[in-house]
């Protein structure tokens, strides 16, 4: 990471406070890895973050402008800020899964309504960890938590049939991809097309917190426990066995297929100045 | 200028244009939706955005954003609406984002009377948000016309503070059709004494400097100055950070920068009446200080030495105007009583300060010469029970 850090990070803020064997590096280092093979510089983003492991631990990372919204709500200060910015600055949001999937889903299903251009990286550490591990929207059933001491057992956003991604597609979303840490280059690759989607974009990376879900599910902080766990469930779309919970890949590629939110906006107030005026 | 026969939401409209409002993202709510419906006629045709919100929450986030931006943003509500900024409005104070906020009372708690005027938020405008450690500037105009000048106010405050501005109004000032004058020109609005500042961008390193003095740029995004903001206590660069020193250096300068230059806006009252030290002052805001206008000036001519105060800023309290050992009336759109609060610890215990309130509708001159009198000659104001109750 060294040479993507020096070029987009900053000191102060890497290596980050994140719990040891915390996999939100993996996920972060992923999304700068894209930015970079995108030839993208400093000033061509703005980096939002959100409440939570993901968005404390990422917030103030970005070597050029940042912030960070009020749980949940980040979507719609990134929506307002889409239309202030000029079309080619690049909004990445690297945002929790409490934060995108429960509080904040009214608000990202409305930025995927819109297609408002902002590329949304979900890292899911499946629960609230940053509180000290409770079940969240992603959980997978059975898992026991904090607040689901005799194993999860709520339908939830990745249950059968009612997967979040679909609703986010039906929503209007254009480009949706779902990921785990140890995917490596193939996250990437999705980051990658996601940024370059002039729309909404959706990555949801799963990654593994050994301090408050391995602990409690796996009874051990041992990093590797974990992440094997995660591994052992994940499968690219396709070759999905019978007990995999994250079918990873490219869901859902519509790119540059609808209009973009504030291009749309700019678009529809200049007919109408044009209508008056004449 | 430009004579019109309108309502209230068309003059704020028009005063947030006039003070280079060029975004506005609101939620259909009664009695502030025509704020909304005019903002979407208007703002397109001077190249302005306006945007339907999910919800008001999403509306003040929206703003935050375009703000955050470089817009000079606005939004409008009602009470229901008003506690769903609870969120945003404190993220915009934290974070310090020029915003104007506007809320149409109606009658409470929750839904309550929808199309009637209220005044139910006069703490909740002082406390908008969670988590103490802030000041807040909240002005009150009387009159479609006051309300656009007010309007134009709060945006030439929002920016110089820094800070989001509520302008807590009526729904009688909001729905109400009256006599507006809208300037056409800078000169105009000069000669109406409106003022404007410019949207400036702070190049850092230091965004969150601890000191009370204000006319410090807001941060603006996309200008690659490094800018950060967050919802947590910033360090002066903007890092987050949980120091108990860093987060006294960020609320002094949240509360200080305010109470520090409240002459910017402190001027914003009126009196009537008040020269000859009047035996009983009559305090007000908003729409029923029409009616205590009219009161007065007939009770004086019965004879009854009383004056009125009318405050425009409300918030932060302006204790000065209740310096002297007299009898106070505060007269308000609620029955529990919230202005005539602060008129109490204002005034000291010198003085007597008593309460009137009604809801949903105004009170009569001849109402209120009863009750100017009754306080006069020391009689209690209770009539009958729950109607006319002393505070």
């Amino acid at each position: 990471m060294d040479y993507l850090s020096r070029k987009y990070l900053r000191p102060r803020k890497i290596p980050s406070t994140a719990c040891s064997g915390c996999g939100l590096g993996i996920n972060h280092k992923a999304v700068v890895q894209a930015i970079y093979e995108l030839g993208l510089e400093v000033e061509d983003v703005v980096w939002g973050t959100s409440i939570g492991c993901a968005g404390r631990q990422t917030f103030g990372t970005w070597k050029g402008d940042g912030f960070a919204g009020t749980h949940g709500r980040v979507y719609a200060i990134a929506r307002g800020l889409r239309l202030a910015l000029p079309p080619e600055k690049k909004i990445i949001l690297t945002v929790g899964d409490g934060d995108a999937f429960g509080i904040g889903l009214l608000h990202l299903i409305h930025a995927a309504r819109c297609n408002a251009d902002l590329t949304v990286i979900v890292n899911d550490n499946l629960g609230y960890m940053s509180t000290g591990g409770q079940y969240g929207w992603t959980t997978p059933i059975g898992s026991r938590t904090d607040s689901s001491p005799y194993g999860m057992f709520e339908q939830n956003l990745m249950s059968e049939g009612m997967d979040v991604l679909n609703m986010l597609r039906y929503a209007g979303a254009t480009f949706l991809a779902r990921h785990v840490s140890m995917d490596g280059y193939r996250a990437v690759e999705s980051i990658k097309k996601g940024i370059q989607n002039r729309g909404f974009s959706l990555i949801h990376m799963v990654y593994p917190c050994p301090t408050n879900f391995g602990s409690r599910e796996l009874g051990t902080r041992n990093p590797l426990s974990i992440y094997r766990w995660i591994e052992s469930k994940a499968a690219p779309l396709g070759e999905e066995k019978e007990d995999t919970v994250w079918a990873t890949g490219v869901y859902y590629d519509a790119s540059n297929s609808r209009p973009e939110f504030s291009e749309n906006i700019r678009k529809n107030i200049e007919k109408i100045r044009r209508s008056i005026a004449a | 200028m430009k004579r019109y026969l309108e309502t209230g939401n068309f003059a704020i409209t028009e005063g947030a244009i006039l003070a280079g409002c060029r975004f506005f993202a609101g939620y259909p709510i009664t009695p502030a939706t025509e704020i909304a419906e005019a903002m979407s006629r208007r703002l397109p045709q001077v190249g302005g955005i306006y945007l339907q919100g999910e919800d008001e929450c999403a509306a003040l986030h929206l703003c935050i954003g375009a703000s955050l931006g470089g817009y000079k943003a606005m939004t409008a509500t009602s009470g229901p609406g008003y506690i769903l900024y609870a969120d945003p409005y404190g993220w915009a104070i934290g974070c310090e984002i020029p915003l104007v906020v506007l809320n149409s009372g109606r009658v409470g708690p929750v839904s309550g009377i929808t199309g009637a005027p209220g005044q139910g938020e006069f703490y909740l405008t002082r406390y908008p948000t969670q988590g103490g450690n802030f000041e807040t500037i909240v002005l009150a105009p009387n009159s479609a016309q006051e309300a656009m000048a007010i309007t134009v106010e709060a945006f030439y405050l929002s920016e110089r503070f820094r800070t989001p501005v509520t302008i807590l109004a009526d729904q009688l000032i909001t729905d109400g059709f009256e006599d507006i004058s809208v300037p056409e020109n800078e000169e105009e609005m000069k000669e109406m004494g409106f003022r404007t500042w410019p949207r400036k961008i702070n190049r850092g390193p230091h965004f969150y400097p601890p000191t009370d003095e204000i006319d410090i740029p807001p941060v603006v995004l996309g200008h690659n100055t490094g800018a950060l903001c967050s919802d947590w206590t910033p360090t002066e660069e903007g890092y987050d950070i949980e120091e108990v020193e860093a987060h006294h250096k960020h609320a002094y300068r949240l509360i200080y920068k305010i109470r520090n230059h409240r002459d910017l806006f402190n001027h914003l009252y009126e009196k009537k009446f008040m020269d000859d030290d009047p035996d009983l002052v009559v305090v007000s805001y908003g729409t029923p200080s029409r009616v205590v206008n009219t009161a007065v000036a007939k009770a004086r001519q019965e004879g009854l030495k009383v004056g009125a105060l009318r405050l425009i800023n409300l918030w932060p309290f302006p204790d000065e105007h209740f310096q002297r050992s007299t009898k106070y009336l505060a007269l308000e759109l609620n029955w529990d009583g919230q202005l005539v609060r602060e008129v109490q610890r204002a005034a000291g215990k010198d003085s007597e300060v008593h309460f009137t309130g009604c809801c949903g509708e105004l009170p009569t001159v001849n109402d209120l010469i009863e009750i100017f009198e009754k306080i006069l000659k020391g009689q209690p104001l209770a009539r009958k029970g729950w109607q006319l109750e002393e505070w």
